[in-house]
């Protein structure tokens, strides 16, 4: 992939990307002769945890995996004391449009690996796994390539670096649900169990993994910390907006005759990525409506591009950053076939356990095939935007909003289009023979 | 860990300021203000909250997100509302998700009428639907076991059963297959859902997704009663609820109470109700007449037995057993010791220590109470299964060790289903219990040299006592506990099972006990001590109210002096001997040999059985728990209150009345002058409580009123104070005769199932369980006597042999094997290939789980 970074106009460095499509990056000596590994023997050298968490409360980092939550703030939460304590990193990345973290593992897996053993030595971790989505199974081989190397070289393991410091890390395999990013459903799929998301409170810094503190974060966030140290916090608390510290990778798809991953500072146009990075959509064709960070954002317009690319400018929007995958969508497309694709997708992967986000996934899903197929009424986009409501603030974890957020933000804002779907299809289809199909009978239970 | 203390805060709901316990959760908190929060996933029975289901939405001041009021802990001035706007939509919207899929079958649905969805839809929902699509579709009803069947489309998916499965009784069958709203709950392959504890599932269900299948159809809420009272068949005495249509109990419910069973009930008990209405129960008296037992009218044979007892004298013996009520015990008593004129009175067939020490077991300063296992520092199971001898503690130990995080030592000859969650389970010979209680003694008491002895001639090792001791101590488990005790006293628990102390070396035992207790200092404090599994139902009740060879009420110097008395361990011999000649059998069961040996037999039973059908001479019929009025004493002391549910059925009188008119009739042949002579004067229920809470110091001053629905635990009481003093150790204690070496070098353990007992036999749903006999070996053991699962082999003992299946466990030591029998005695004993039999063998019932 192309790596850009871009800054209202003018070029930065880029930080994470730096030299990404070097030759060999992805083996120990390669990272090493670039730098690598430096940021960590000088946090075991000369630097306490508590030094490291400064450094990291000062770079205004703030989680890439969806949330925005300032890492440095997350790593102060975990309790002192002498017991086992766990660093996760998230690499389940299942959000559509999102593929920045599967970029970086597959070519820098040691930025990775030492991002996360400074950051375990932060949080007074001793146990370290990284949670990969199964589907990932060239880049959960490169890790765990990258992990037997580094732990040849006494970078992992006892004794780190000849410190006193200890970590065991272990590279684990998901098996295909979206709900295991959910940092709970995570916690609950790495123990063995069902990947339900888990009731908070408690948090997992106070009863993770085994019920030990725990500190989960994103791939592209733990990535980050070895610069951070190389750069100093505050240096890197330069780049990008006030509230919006760094660089961050985006992941552009959809209607761009460029898609692809790039890097860009916090604060960037959001035009500049679209047009600029990912050159806009074919020739002739207009930006319909786009989401700034994976579908499960509220869906932005033509109208929206011009909005900075930051996790504050695009809340004020309406929308929000998230996972940061930009995903266009032209006026080539109809939105009906969007928000029903979309719907499918989370009714697929709810976990089922609570009621607002089980219920609701299908009945939208079930109204939208109606749309869909002219069986429907413009009092139904009634319905189904009460269900949206219904459903967004009321689950247990926040995959339902994430179905109910952009589809009531499509109904809102592509209301006459909905319309006149409902108007053509029902031309098209004025007996209703058309008919979304009904769910079959779903199992042959047990015993008779 | 001790009980958590309590701090009283004020928060506001709905604008009334209430006082609540701090950190209760807001749906309990608020119903302190009589306000009403709907729940359906909620259910503290199980643990910490799942927030699944999402009724219980509700506003909290300062929190912008609505909040699960089952998962937010009460705080000091914390402000709450349940009737805003937002509130309301956030609730409606719940009960319209959880609708749109809901086949909404009311009117064929067992739960209606008693079904939380009607009521939160009536009470929260809006009260019209949108949804005009095709709902979600199941294959429906299906089994999900031979006792519970499923609906899958009626499922709200709440996760109560799967929690229950996999968190309370912790079979871990039950599981959630698939995602999203095509969700369903399943075992994992299919396999019918068949435990211990499957029927409190149905109970749980809030909605008619899970039903009894003995249930299904036969009753609407408002064509049933509901009546209180205590299920007797086993000594854990569960409170329950009897519905009742057209005076036929129909099902079971728990009465959840705290401190008996913690709401829940096994299958045994949920589902055994069968028995009372089925044709082979005895429902009128019979005597043998030309060899086979005749309906007679109960003037006759009550004459007959009168006239028999009266005849015999102190040649007749009395024995009671099973759910024999504290009054039947006491009135038995005064009519063997009163009318008839015999000593000879028991309720422990398998004998047991004498008075003094009984005692001093029982003693009110050292006792347990049911909730002390789930807050004790330690618990220790000694001598029992607890899922089989009184399966409900089963479910309180799991929950101590799960949730507070008891530490457990488990010691048994025979492997445990506990096995999995103790931190040290340790085996030793069958039969052995006191050479082990001697040998823990021995190592808390830092003997050291006696333990190897000790250990040795139970059947286990030094590391594994060590063990114990290091669980009870609190000190790490191989850390290499030391015998002293610097860290102080703990809340310890022993759960013993009687059987310990039964047998001919049963007082040595109660010794071992004893010390084992004075060692941990158990006596006198709050929160720890000794808890008894009695082998009968009211196996306490009945010691109390007299029914003891040696004692008599309270445990009294028995009134009869010094002559000598037969206890049920002597039974045999007595009768073999001659120095008894006739028996009467109150709810007691005796093995054929014995029967035999009687002249006379009376049997006091619900069920013939081959044994009594072959040589009772009368048989009385006895009440069915259901119909019985009384009071029975729980193992941890508490009096409990039985009260009938139904009316008798067919010609079955009350047992007090049975026994006062025998009584009667006894004395009056004793004594022509006086036609009045033995009358015990009860004419009524209540008049027997009277009488026996007279007589027995310990129950003085109660009444029935008091007991009430929840019972009285009698060592807490004042009254206590007049139990019989007695030492409780230390004693000096000797080697007991070591593990017998067999020459077939298998030794025979016996246990009891859960699933024995005529009641679950009686009942059709439950007669699949019924345990087939079979003989639990070690593989090592079956390959050296070429035998393998499955085969069918004798397992001979001192001349007696019985066929069984074998069954491979690797948990069973090497060198014995457990069958399942009340026949067979601890032993050597062999094991042998049976010759073919003709016909396929007869299909395992579902693996009965033990
Ligand atoms: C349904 C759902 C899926 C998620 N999937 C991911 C994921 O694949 N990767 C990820 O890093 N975070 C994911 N998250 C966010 C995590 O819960 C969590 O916030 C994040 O891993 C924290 O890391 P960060 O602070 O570094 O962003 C998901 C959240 C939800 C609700
Ligand atoms: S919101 Fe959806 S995915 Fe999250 S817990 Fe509820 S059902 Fe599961
Ligand atoms: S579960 Fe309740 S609401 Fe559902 S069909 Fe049965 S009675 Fe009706
Ligand atoms: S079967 Fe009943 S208890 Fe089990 S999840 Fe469904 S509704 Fe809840
Ligand atoms: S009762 Fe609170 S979420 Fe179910």
């Amino acid at each position: 992939m192309s790596t850009t970074t871009a800054s209202n106009g003018e070029r930065a460095q880029p930080i994470l990307f730096r030299g990404i499509d070097e030759e060999g990056l992805h083996t120990l000596e390669v990272y090493r002769r670039r730098g690598g590994y430096d940021s960590l023997k000088r946090v075991l050298d000369a630097m306490s945890p508590a030094d490291v968490l400064a450094e990291l409360q000062a770079s205004g980092l703030r989680g890439r995996g969806g949330a925005g939550f300032q890492m440095g703030k997350k790593v102060s939460f975990m309790p002192a004391g002498q017991m086992d304590k766990y660093l996760i990193c998230n690499a389940d990345e299942s959000e559509p449009g999102t593929f920045k973290d599967r970029e970086l593992m597959q070519k820098s897996p040691h930025m990775l690996i030492e991002g996360m053993i400074i950051a375990a030595y932060a949080a007074g971790a001793n146990r370290a796994f990284i949670y990969i989505r199964g589907e990932y199974q060239a880049q959960a081989d490169i890790l765990d390539a990258a992990l037997v190397e580094a732990q040849a070289e006494g970078l992992v393991g006892e004794r780190i670096l000849d410190s006193d410091f200890e970590l065991t890390l272990v590279v684990h395999r998901g098996a295909g649900a979206y709900i295991c990013g959910e940092e709970t459903g995570l916690l609950d799929s790495l123990e063995g169990k069902r990947g339900n998301p888990r009731l908070k409170p408690p948090f997992p810094a106070n009863q993770g993994l085994y019920q030990g503190p725990t500190l989960i974060n994103n791939v592209e966030t733990l990535a980050t910390v070895p610069h951070i140290i190389r750069m100093g916090g505050a240096e890197y608390a330069k780049v990008g907006t006030e509230t919006s510290t760094g660089t961050k990778l985006v992941s552009v798809s959809g209607n761009v005759q460029r898609p692809g991953n790039y890097e860009v500072e916090l604060g960037t146009p959001s035009r500049e990525i679209i047009y600029g990075l990912a050159g806009g959509p074919p020739e002739g064709r207009t930006v319909k409506l786009w989401f700034p960070g994976g579908s499960s954002a509220p869906v932005l317009t033509g109208d929206d591009l011009d909005v900075p690319y930051d996790f504050d400018a695009l809340a004020k929007a309406g929308s929000m950053l998230g996972s940061g995958a930009i995903i266009v969508v032209d006026d080539s497309v109809p939105v009906v076939a969007v928000a029903l694709k979309l719907a499918k997708f989370y009714k697929h992967e709810s976990c089922g356990k609570c009621t607002p986000c089980r219920e609701g996934t299908r009945w939208t899903v079930s109204m939208l095939e109606r749309v869909d197929n002219g069986l429907a009424t413009p009092m139904d986009l009634d319905i189904m935007a009460s269900v949206q409501e219904q459903i967004i603030g009321n689950c247990l974890c926040v995959l339902g909003d994430a179905m109910a957020m952009p589809i009531g933000s499509m109904v809102a804002k592509f209301r006459d289009e909905f319309e006149a779907h409902i108007e053509a299809a029902r031309t098209r289809n004025p007996f209703g023979d058309e008919q979304p199909s009904p769910d079959p009978v779903l199992v042959q239970g047990a015993a008779a | 860990m001790p009980r958590p203390e309590i701090h009283m805060i004020t928060f506001t709901v709905d604008g009334r300021e209430v006082r609540a316990p701090e950190n209760a959760m807001l749906v309990d908190a608020a119903k302190l203000g009589d306000v009403e929060i709907p729940v359906f996933c909620y259910e503290p029975k199980l643990g910490q909250p799942v927030g699944a289901c999402r009724m219980c939405l509700v506003e909290i001041e300062g929190i912008p997100k609505l909040q699960t009021g089952c998962s937010t802990p009460v705080k000091d001035g914390m402000v709450v509302i349940t009737q805003s706007e937002r509130v309301k939509e956030a609730q409606e919207a719940i009960v319209e998700f959880l609708l749109v899929n809901h086949p909404l079958d009311c009117p064929v649905c067992d739960k209606g009428g008693e079904c939380p969805l009607q009521d939160i839809s009536f009470g929260w929902g809006g009260g019209r639907s949108r949804f005009i699509e095709p709902k979600r579709h199941f294959e429906k009803p299906l089994a999900l076991s031979p006792l519970i069947a499923i609906d899958r489309e009626r499922c709200i998916l709440c996760y109560r059963c799967v929690r229950f499965s996999q968190e309370i009784s912790e079979d871990y069958q039950l599981i959630l297959a698939e995602r999203s709203a095509d969700t369903y709950v399943s075992t994992f392959d299919g396999h019918p859902y068949v435990a211990p504890f499957s029927g409190n599932i149905i109970e749980l269900c809030p909605v008619g997704a899970l039903t009894s299948q003995p249930y299904r159809f036969r009753a609407r809420p408002w064509d049933i009663e509901g009546a209180g009272s205590v299920c007797t068949l086993c000594p854990a005495q569960c409170n329950v609820e009897l519905t009742v249509r057209d005076e036929r109990v129909l099902r079971v419910l728990a009465r959840q109470h705290p401190g008996v069973d913690d709401g829940w009930l096994c299958d045994k008990g949920r589902f055994a109700y069968q028995s009372v209405h089925v044709d082979e129960r005895i429902t009128r008296p019979m005597v043998r007449e030309g060899g086979e037992l005749r309906p007679v009218s109960w003037e006759r044979a009550l004459d007959e037995a009168a006239g028999a007892l009266g005849r015999a004298g102190a040649q007749s013996a009395v024995l009671a057993g099973g759910g024999a009520t504290n009054e039947e015990g006491y009135l038995l008593q005064r009519l063997a010791r009163e009318a008839v004129g015999t000593p000879h009175v028991d309720s422990r067939a398998g004998g047991g220590p004498g008075r003094e020490l009984a005692a001093a077991l029982g003693a009110p300063a050292l006792q347990a109470t049911v909730p002390d296992l789930e807050h004790a520092h330690a618990v220790l199971v000694l001598e029992t299964e607890p899922v089989d001898d009184m399966p409900i503690v089963d479910l309180r130990i799991r929950k101590g060790v799960r949730r507070n995080r008891v530490r457990l030592a488990v010691a048994t000859p025979r492997p445990s289903s506990l096995d999995r969650n103790a931190d040290v389970s340790v085996r030793y010979a069958p039969g052995c219990g006191e050479a082990f209680v001697a040998a823990l003694s021995a190592m808390l008491g830092g003997e050291g040299k006696n333990v190897d002895e000790l250990a040795s001639s139970a059947g286990t090792t030094v590391e594994a006592l060590r063990g114990v001791t290091g669980v009870l101590r609190g000190v790490e488990v191989g850390e290499g506990a030391t015998g002293s005790d610097e860290a102080g006293p703990r809340d310890i628990v022993i759960l013993w099972g009687e059987r310990l102390t039964q047998g001919r070396r049963g007082a040595a035992a109660a010794r071992g006990l004893l010390n084992v207790a004075a060692r941990l200092r158990l006596g006198g404090r709050e929160g720890a001590g000794l808890l008894e599994v009695p082998v009968a139902a009211n196996g306490r009740g009945l010691r109390e109210a007299g029914v003891l060879h040696d004692a008599g009420p309270g445990l009294s110097e028995p009134p009869h002096g010094e002559m000598a008395a037969i206890d049920g361990l002597e039974l045999p011999d007595g009768l073999a001997r001659g120095d008894l000649t006739t028996l009467l059998l109150w709810d007691a069961e005796v093995d054929a040999a014995t029967l035999a040996a009687a002249g006379t037999v009376i049997a006091h039973a619900a069920f013939l059985t081959d044994a009594l059908r072959a040589h009772a001479t009368v048989v009385l019929p006895a009440e069915s728990y259901a119909e019985k009025e009384g009071t029975v004493t729980h193992p941890d002391g508490r009096v409990q209150r039985l009260r009938p549910a139904i009316g008798r059925q067919g010609g079955v009188r009350p047992g007090w009345q049975v026994l006062a008119d025998l009584m009667a009739r006894v004395g009056a042949t004793q004594d022509p002058a006086d036609p009045g002579a033995g009358d015990p004067r009860v004419l009524t229920g209540p008049m027997a409580s009277r009488q026996l809470f007279e007589a027995v110091p310990v129950y003085a001053g109660l009444t029935l009123e008091e007991l009430g629905g929840r019972g009285v635990r009698w060592p807490a009481r004042e009254q206590a104070a007049a139990w019989p003093r007695a030492d409780a150790g230390p004693f000096g204690l000797e080697v007991p005769p070591g593990p017998v070496k067999a020459n077939g070098d298998l030794r025979l353990g016996t246990f009891r199932s859960i699933w024995a007992g005529p009641e679950v036999g009686h009942s059709p749903a439950l007669r699949f369980l019924v345990p087939k006999p079979r003989v639990e070996m070690a593989p090592a053991d079956a390959q050296r006597r070429n035998v393998t699962q499955g085969d069918h082999v004798t397992v001979g003992h001192n001349g007696a042999a019985l066929h069984a299946t074998v069954v491979l466990r690797d948990a069973v030591p090497r060198g014995t094997v457990f069958v399942e029998t009340d026949a067979l005695r601890a032993g050597p004993v062999d094991v042998r290939k049976a010759p073919p039999r003709a016909g396929p063998p007869a299909p395992d019932p579902a693996e009965a789980p033990s």
